[in-house]
């Protein structure tokens, strides 16, 4: 029983950090259509750039915040209207290989800035883990959980909301009848690009306080997928419940399974996941199916 | 239209001429001076970047070092071909065909995921090679290819034996639990100890040993059963990333301090303090081939200023000094051929018989444990170092012990 | 294909020929005496690149018909490649049976899984296809990793030199005609396959598949049938690269590889037939040129450059050249070549 607590507390908590992370994928493809493969690499960046901020400049905590999310501004406006601009009515194909080439030029750019591939932040939680009932869980998995469950919120209320939000929501149904209406389509992309960034950024900074930074983070990026797809491509709210499901379903398949499969059986859970939610019910469990007509 | 016609058919001569040309272009160079070859790689870019660049400085550092301040061996400068492997296992099989194209004379290489896709490269083609970490399947059977240290299986078995000697002193025999890296890494630990748990005298009971990638972020779910199991030791072969979060979660979950955390040498670096935080990696312990930053070897001093001037940042990274043992180690082979031979009759094979099988006893100037070649084992060194972390610093608790030479190829469970 | 003013065709063959006038003929076969000759006067080295691309070419060609005539994105080519090299590694090694049953075995046993891993294709499109196919190869990856009786887990197989009958393909020369005679056996098929009712089919489901369900295409059975194809080219490629290295490691295919495949064939233009073959030699050769010249040239010469700059240079160059071609010339190097082609027939006419 104790153990099956402690499990279950450990899956939702690692579930969150996944789920932010997937929240900055969601906001993207509900607002331009792109899917952007180079998330993971994006938090990586953006957790360097902070350790470069933090550590090498040994500039304080509040001011090493506002710059990192200053880049993050700055670097998603740069990747839209370089990159993605140029891109705009391209087959879904091409929009896809070109965020991962993105991620492939990032990831050099992290190792020519950086050259060391393991990094720490300062700590920035205690260490004291706190407790429910017999569980522990530590702090910065919790304020991770805290700070994804807040952002969730204040995204589901902008894109409701709020005018930018609408038009956002309205871009990704039909490019053409916003033009029309003299929306301009690509200061929505811009905007979507730059809080998707600084979406990762917050993610990065959290999960490097969990884990450190290494190459991992791009790799954790890939599990954040599975969580989109199981919630929905273009759910909030499914990202937000799904990370749970994914994280318990990890840590639960992890605990129990094990002893009676092989070690190990934890990493291909996500994955095992996707290729189910492919055949039950493709769009995710809050997603819009979309129809098609010729 | 004419015109055209002539373009075509003038190029297609020029380029006939240029195909017919190409091997007599190669065959007349410049003459050089003699030198003496050898072809070094490390995955200084890719997924290994952060142990393979260090250690690509650490190569060319030294060799640098021998030949402007030593005049080269006995009197020859050595020139190095270094190549980035980029952890590309097609890309190193191509480079290690270059080294062989280029008349080198051996090669090292610095991981031994890389030493895998070369070795049967080399191995076919009797060009010898060494590793600075090593891996069983590099080195059982033994053919042209070399271990410049023990590798992981060994670690796992020197803590061992140190454990049972020094540490355990309940009746019966201790229980250890093995978390492994989802890689050759981790799996080393796991066949050394499948081959000789029982006669350490070590207990690994059923569903003990676990597995986790390098990307893991919490390790609370196979650690939680051990609140109520209660292992003596917990040994952990991995990189310092996962390591850190292991400790971390072990620290969590009250395990630890408690039970005996050992790490095999992948992980046991200053990252891992840095990554954990020194309060809560205080006391594991940990192996390393290799002397620490700081202490009283002859080495020192020249790695010491030649890292401060070349590559400033390296500083306090332990793969730097293991590759320059490693050039040492290459100068050193180079020496004894050339001795033994003369620079005139050196082909790879011959080195291989005159240099990597002649090595004695050659202390690589304190920095790790002492070289030297017996027939049937293909470890160069043979020697590792127990660590403890004390107050954030690695501080080494014993000499040189020797680690015991494992025959995996006699169990049948282990692959051909 | 554009011919010379004067050519008439009075045949349907003669309308259909791939090569048509003495020209062509006279061209081909002076590229395939240059090619098959090649061996008398490279290296091992350049042998060893050129065996690499011919194995890459027979990778990068299923996934050209997989996606670039079918349109089912895949982003799993490496985990395919890996189940032929292992089929082909376990079945000569530990079986002990002979290369070219390991060589269509691993065809046929990666063109399977890619069928069942393409189920997903009949129900969804584009990224969601794209990231059940991710899954794929990880779970591919985890199964060889773990599957440790067979596979030899972590540590790994050694596979056996590949030999037909009484020869044996030892020297990298012996291997160089191997693996080109089989790349030039693979691109005719593919080329021919285009031109067939089933690449005829490819074509009309990746254009508009609602339409093509529409006029009669059994979608079920030629997307399928695509996987198979596609993933049966991955399959003899990883038999062949697995005799080429010596040893597998499931290290070897990492997604990395998945996506420099994706990048081969959109550089070299997607769902045209010579098109895998610009793009993997401009990759390769890039790739190489990187490794060998540039990067220890800069270490070497610049040592007072920060400590990533030469190491970082390789990722950010491939990724700077993935990210030009696609904003600069999307259909990739193919359709460079044929503007190349009509501006050098037209010559010196401008249009």
């Amino acid at each position: 029983m104790d153990e099956l607590l402690q499990l279950v507390v450990e899956g939702i908590a690692i579930g969150m950090v996944y789920a932010l992370i997937a929240l900055g994928f969601v906001l993207i493809w509900k607002s331009s259509g792109v899917a952007n493969l180079a998330l993971g690499q994006l938090v990586l960046i953006c957790s360097w750039f902070t350790y470069g901020m933090l550590v090498q400049r040994g500039l304080p905590l509040w001011a090493g915040f506002v710059l990192v999310i200053l880049f993050a501004l700055l670097l998603g406006w740069i990747i839209e209207r370089f990159i993605l601009r140029p891109l705009i009515a391209q087959p879904i194909l091409s929009l896809i290989t070109v965020t991962l080439g993105l991620g492939y030029f990032i990831q050099g750019l992290v190792v020519f800035i950086w050259p060391w591939s393991v990094g720490s932040l300062p700590r920035l939680f205690p260490a004291e883990p706190l407790h429910i009932g017999t569980a522990v869980v530590s702090q910065e998995k919790l304020w991770a959980a805290v700070i994804s469950l807040f952002l969730f919120g204040l995204l589901s209320l902008f894109f409701k909301y709020h005018k930018m939000g609408i038009a956002m929501r309205a871009t990704a149904d039909d490019q053409m009848a916003v033009q029309a209406c003299g929306i301009p389509v690509t200061k929505i992309f811009s905007r979507s690009w730059m809080f998707a960034c600084v979406l990762a950024a917050i993610g990065g900074i959290l999960m490097s306080s969990i884990g450190g930074i290494t190459f991992g983070l791009v790799e954790t990026g890939l599990k954040a997928f599975s969580v989109v797809i199981l919630g929905g491509l273009n759910s909030f709210l499914g990202a937000i419940i799904a990370g749970p499901i994914i994280g318990l379903a990890e840590n639960l398949g992890g605990g129990y399974l094990t002893p009676l499969t092989w070690p190990g059986v934890k990493e291909v859970i996500p994955f095992v996941i996707i290729i189910i939610v492919m055949f039950l019910k493709p769009y995710g469990l809050f997603g819009e199916e979309r129809i098609e007509r010729i | 239209m004419k015109s055209k016609k002539l373009i075509i058919v003038s190029v297609i001569i020029c380029m006939a001429l240029i195909v017919a040309l190409l091997p007599l272009m190669s065959a007349c160079g410049p003459t050089v001076e003699k030198t003496l070859m050898i072809g070094m790689s490390t995955p200084s870019s890719g997924k290994a970047a952060e142990k393979g660049a260090p250690m690509g400085h650490g190569n060319l550092d030294a060799i640098k070092y021998v030949n402007e301040e030593l005049g080269g061996v006995a009197g020859y400068q050595v020139e190095v071909i270094w190549l980035d492997n980029g952890y590309d296992a097609s890309k190193a099989a191509t480079i290690i065909k270059r080294f062989m194209d280029e008349d080198c004379l051996f090669f090292t290489t610095a991981s031994s995921a890389m030493m895998t896709a070369m070795m049967e490269i080399a191995n076919r083609g009797d060009f010898p090679g060494f590793a600075c970490f090593s891996s069983p399947a590099l080195t059982h059977p033994p053919r042209h290819i070399y271990g410049q240290t023990p590798d992981y299986g060994d670690d796992w078995a020197a803590f061992a034996k140190y454990y049972v000697e020094n540490i355990w002193e309940g009746p019966g025999k201790p229980r250890m639990a093995l978390h492994l890296l989802n890689n050759p890494t981790g799996y080393g630990a796991r066949d050394a100890a499948r081959a000789l748990a029982d006669e350490l005298g070590v207990e690994i009971p059923e569903g003990w040993v676990m597995e986790h990638s390098t990307t893991t972020t919490s390790e609370i779910e196979s650690l939680t059963k051990f609140k109520t199991e209660k292992p003596d030791i917990l040994y952990i072969s991995s990189t310092p990333a996962p390591t850190a979060i292991i400790i971390k979660n072990a620290v969590e979950l009250g395990l630890y301090p408690g039970m005996t955390i050992a790490c095999g040498h992948a992980s046991f670096t200053k990252a891992l303090v840095d990554l954990g935080g020194a309060d809560i990696v205080e006391g594991v312990y940990g192996v390393y081939p290799t002397v620490n930053w700081g202490d009283d070897v002859p080495a020192m001093a020249k790695m010491t200023e030649y890292c401060n001037k070349e590559h400033p940042a390296d500083y306090g990274n332990m793969d730097y000094i293991i590759s320059w043992a490693q050039s040492l180690i290459a100068v050193e082979i180079l020496r004894l051929a050339v001795e033994n031979v003369g620079i005139d009759k050196l082909t790879p094979q011959v080195v291989e018989e005159q240099g990597f099988k002649k090595i004695k006893n050659f202390d690589v100037e304190g920095l790790h444990g002492p070289v030297s070649y017996s027939p049937g084992d293909n470890r160069l060194s043979k020697s590792v170092r127990i660590f403890q972390i004390r107050s954030g610093k690695l501080v080494p608790i014993t000499g040189w012990v020797e680690a015991p030479l494992i025959k995996y190829e006699d169990f049948d469970w282990y692959g051909k | 294909m554009d011919l010379p003013a004067g050519t008439r065709n009075y045949s349907y063959a003669q309308d259909m020929a791939i090569l048509r006038t003495k020209t062509h003929w006279a061209l081909f076969l002076g590229l395939l005496i240059f090619i098959f000759t090649l061996p008398l006067y490279l290296g091992n080295y350049w042998l060893g690149v050129a065996n690499l691309i011919g194995i890459t070419i027979i990778a990068a060609t299923g996934l050209n018909i997989l996606t670039g005539y079918c349109g089912q994105l895949s982003i799993g080519h490496a985990g395919f490649i890996a189940v032929g090299a292992y089929t082909s590694a376990v079945l000569t090694n530990r079986l002990e049976l002979p290369f070219l049953v390991g060589l269509i075995c691993a065809g046929l046993t990666a063109g399977l899984i890619g069928m069942v891993f393409g189920i997903p294709s009949l129900r969804v499109k584009g990224f969601y296809l794209a990231i059940s196919t991710i899954a794929a190869q990880f779970i591919i990856i985890w199964v060889i990793n773990h599957w440790s009786s067979v596979t030899g887990g972590f540590v790994g197989i050694s596979v056996p030199y590949a030999s037909i009958g009484a020869l044996t393909f030892k020297s990298e020369g012996s291997q160089f005609y191997l693996i080109i005679g089989l790349t030039t056996l693979t691109v005719f098929l593919a080329k021919n396959l285009a031109r067939t009712r089933v690449g005829r089919a490819f074509v009309a489901i990746r254009d508009n598949d609602l339409a093509a369900q529409v006029m009669g295409i059994n979608l079920f059975r030629y997307k399928l049938l695509a996987f198979f194809i596609g993933c049966f080219f991955a399959g003899i490629a990883g038999s062949l690269l697995a005799h080429w290295i010596g040893f597998m490691n499931a290290e070897h295919f990492s997604l990395t590889e998945s996506i420099l495949y994706i990048a081969i064939i959109i550089v070299g233009g997607l769902g045209t037939a010579t098109g895998p073959i610009f793009g993997v030699i401009f990759i390769r050769l890039l790739d190489q040129i990187l490794t060998m010249w540039v990067v220890p040239f800069l270490e070497e010469t610049f040592t007072v450059l920060p400590a990533g700059f030469a190491t970082g240079i390789a990722p950010m160059a491939f990724g700077l050249a993935i990210l030009l071609f696609l904003v600069l010339e999307p259909r990739g190097l193919a359709h460079r070549w044929q503007l190349f082609k009509a501006a050098y027939r037209l010559w010196p006419f401008s249009y």
